[in-house]
């Protein structure tokens, strides 16, 4: 424990608060750990004193008596009225944190195995929203604005926690359930789910990321930009619309896409994975992370670029999304060339019978070089 | 000389080699006289053996063989266990070849009364008191059978309750056991307060209780359960060619659908039928947009309707698209509650699996028979 409270890179550190939702529970957390102390040591001294003391040196028994009234009634009262003093604040500030009339922006998040889908309902919150916006992994949030997430799950119980923002709350099929979030300032804020959810539990992560006011404007206009096929035919990125057509759409909507007949493509998860959903890659390269959040599309140097930014210059970096050059080709095309290999899902075909033949992640699809080539190039236009 | 050992198998080895020479003589059968002669043979050799142990017989002047021999100890008690034990392998037996049921109770009879059998057999080599012995006995195998029986007994009355309950109608249920718990206080409220109730009196009264509860459980377990309505859904179902969720009508599925109410602490939104005939609706927290209700899809969403006219009215949702590659089309999907009386409310859960953008016309809530009910559904 003293070893991992010396980390110095640590962005899922609940003593470093970066809101005010965060920093309530922090205000609480600081009296209530020293008063915990206190009485720890307190106890602790005593039974040292009582071993030291009274250790067997082969004196007689002492004289039993039976109970000292006095002393019973106090030490029934003392812990009482502390645990009254720490009732009073807790209690204020878990009725502050479920206060959800204020909230100026609300988004709702749905946790499945093992990835978060976030969705942007139609509404004047959030500075207006004029059409549902749907994303995985990141969820962007306005700074210093207060947000209601609303949040439920599809298929087993997770958790939801931003360690900096807030504390964690469960998120239960067939519930919905409600956190606060708000932001100081411009920056990226790592979560993970916090209730075993399966066997890629510890793959399931998440990222709050705060933008300006005029930045998430920006961020907005690009989630409803209107689709943009390839350009030219013969294009490795042209040919990766046809392959992502054949091999990724029954799954994954884009927005705007369409079959050679000019059909809209409609992605069916529901009819393929046991979940019933699978991210929505319409603007992927605007995302860093992908699977769940656990891998970054971006390179280990743009990645610290974007992270380590001030909070002045963030959000026009975060905003240029993934660029070739930036681009983790390696996980991506990991990724795509076998999935289950790389997070294990229960993705073997062999082992659906509990699931009447869906799959529980994206499965191994066997992709040849080539159609993983092409699926990058096309990828990298979806932003 | 000859013991009574030594005489039988002696005489049995002459029999059978009279036999081999009869059998060998009278039939002209190779194998049955070389099967008797064997058998003279093995005979013979046997009653030599006896013969030089003295058929393990001790002379009566060697008393402390006497005091000592295996034939002195007292001769174990009457034992029901090896019967058990062979009751129990010819019921595994049957089941073998009958139902895996009666093989599984063949399998427990078996293991159970070689388990009895093993302990007792242990303890009576103890020592020679007969009294100590079972006192042995009881220390290792008490331990495992209270708990056991307890267990057995528990589950019996469980399972005698279950069918009980089961049999009875739903009102009936309420009642009977409603009088057998005041029937239980107060009798345990006369046990405490009266001291001078002889335990054996109690025991007894306990004992008709659970042989009653036990032969009545067995009885309504033979008669089986009531009927018990499975929960209508009304997804597509029609009657009389007729839609029911597009119609205000009164069906056959309104009439024996539950009434109950799911009422969850915590659904997805409610929509409210108000007396303007208007469909008004509220969701965890702000609600985002007052035009159109947002749900998650795939999830399953609890959705309560709450009426508020003067009428019965249903709430009807319509999830029609256009169906996927390599999925049948089932036609149009239309989803409602039953008919909500005036000022009634009633649990909805929908799992929409397509997005709303793949309906021609998206989604939308109505109610059958108010022109003016209608709430858009979106599901992203």
């Amino acid at each position: 424990m003293l070893i991992a409270g010396c980390a110095q890179d640590a962005p899922q550190d609940t003593w470093d608060p970066a809101g005010p939702n965060a920093q309530d529970i922090h205000n609480l957390q600081w009296p209530v750990f020293a008063i915990a102390g206190v009485v720890g040591v307190i106890v602790l001294t005593f039974i040292a004193i009582i071993i030291v003391k009274f250790r067997d040196r082969g004196q007689a028994i002492p004289e039993q008596t039976h109970g000292k009234p006095a002393l019973e009634i106090g030490l029934t009262i003392l812990p009482a009225l502390i645990l009254i003093g720490v009732a009073i604040p807790t209690v204020g500030t878990l009725m502050a944190l479920n206060e959800t009339d204020d909230t100026e922006c609300i988004i709702n998040v749905t946790g499945q195995q093992w990835w978060w889908e976030v969705d942007y309902a139609q509404q004047d919150g959030c500075g207006g929203i004029a059409e549902p916006i749907v994303t995985s992994g990141q969820m962007i949030i306005p700074v210093n604005t207060p947000v209601l997430v609303r949040g439920t799950s599809r298929d087993v119980i997770h958790s939801w926690w931003i360690p900096r923002l807030n504390g964690k709350k469960d998120m239960v099929p067939g519930r919905v359930h409600t956190v606060r979030l708000e932001a100081d300032e411009p920056g990226i804020y790592a979560g993970q789910c916090t209730e075993f959810c399966g066997l890629s539990h510890a793959n399931m992560r998440m990222e709050v990321v705060a933008l300006t006011e005029e930045d998430f404007e920006t961020w907005k206009a690009q989630q409803l930009a209107p689709y943009e096929a390839p350009i030219g035919d013969d294009t490795l990125a042209a040919t990766g619309e046809s392959t992502f057509i054949a091999q990724c759409s029954r799954c994954h909507q884009v927005n705007g896409l369409e079959d050679a007949d000019g059909q809209p493509v409609i992605a069916r998860p529901d009819l393929q994975v046991y979940s019933g959903a699978a991210p929505n890659l319409s603007y992927f390269m605007t995302r860093n992370t992908f699977a769940g959040a656990t891998w970054d599309l971006l390179t280990d140097e743009c990645r610290a670029n974007v992270w380590e930014s001030d909070p002045e210059t963030f959000g026009e970096k975060y905003l240029a999304g993934v660029s070739e050059d930036c681009l983790n080709s390696v996980d991506l095309r990991e990724w795509l060339r076998n999935a289950p290999a790389k997070k294990p899902m229960y993705a073997d075909p062999t082992q659906l019978e509990d699931t009447n033949g869906l799959v529980r992640g994206m499965p191994n699809l066997a992709l040849s070089e080539d159609q993983i080539d092409e699926l990058v190039a096309y990828l990298l236009e979806r932003k | 000389m000859f013991t009574t050992g030594s005489k039988l198998l002696i005489g049995s080895s002459v029999i059978a080699a009279i036999s081999a020479i009869a059998y060998g003589v009278a039939q002209d059968g190779v194998m049955g006289t070389v099967g008797l002669a064997s058998a003279a043979v093995a005979l013979a050799f046997l009653a030599g053996i006896n013969i030089y142990t003295n058929d393990s017989n001790i002379w009566d002047d060697e008393i402390a063989s006497v005091e000592t021999a295996p034939a002195a100890a007292r001769p174990p008690a009457n034992s029901i266990w090896p019967m058990a034990f062979a009751l129990g392998a010819a019921v595994l037996t049957v089941g073998l070849v009958t139902y895996q049921a009666v093989f599984v109770v063949g399998v427990v009879l078996l293991l159970a009364s070689g388990a009895e059998w093993t302990a007792e057999a242990w303890a009576e080599r103890a020592s020679a008191d007969a009294a100590f012995n079972a006192e042995v006995r009881s220390r290792i195998a008490n331990p495992l059978e209270f708990p056991l029986a307890a267990a057995i007994g528990i589950g019996i009355i469980v399972y005698s309750f279950s069918r009980i309950m089961l049999w009875l109608s739903k009102t009936n249920t309420v009642i009977a056991f409603a009088v057998l718990g005041v029937i239980i206080l107060t009798v345990a409220f006369l046990a405490a307060y009266r001291p001078g109730l002889k335990s054996r009196a109690a025991v007894g009264a306990i004992a008709v209780g659970v042989l009653a509860l036990v032969a009545g459980g067995a009885a309504a377990g033979l008669d089986g359960e009531r009927e018990i309505k499975e929960h209508e859904t009304t997804e597509g179902l029609t009657e009389e060619g007729e839609e029911i969720c597009l119609s205000p009508e009164e069906f056959e599925a309104d009439e024996k659908a539950s009434q109950s109410v799911g009422a969850q602490a915590n659904v997805a939104a409610e929509i409210t039928l108000t007396e303007a005939g208007e469909l008004d609706f509220d969701v965890v927290g702000p609600v985002e947009s007052p035009d159109q209700l947002t749900l998650p899809r795939s999830n399953p969403n609890n959705v309560i309707f709450i009426n508020e006219s003067d009428h019965e009215r249903r709430l009807s949702v319509d999830l029609t698209v256009p169906p996927a590659e390599a999925v049948e089309d089932e036609g149009p999907l239309l989803k409602c509650t039953t008919l909500v009386e005036p000022g009634g409310r009633q649990n909805i859960t929908l799992t929409i699996g397509a997005p709303s953008f793949a309906a021609p016309d998206g989604y939308f809530f109505f109610v059958p028979g108010v022109e003016s009910a209608r709430l858009e559904l979106v599901v992203p």
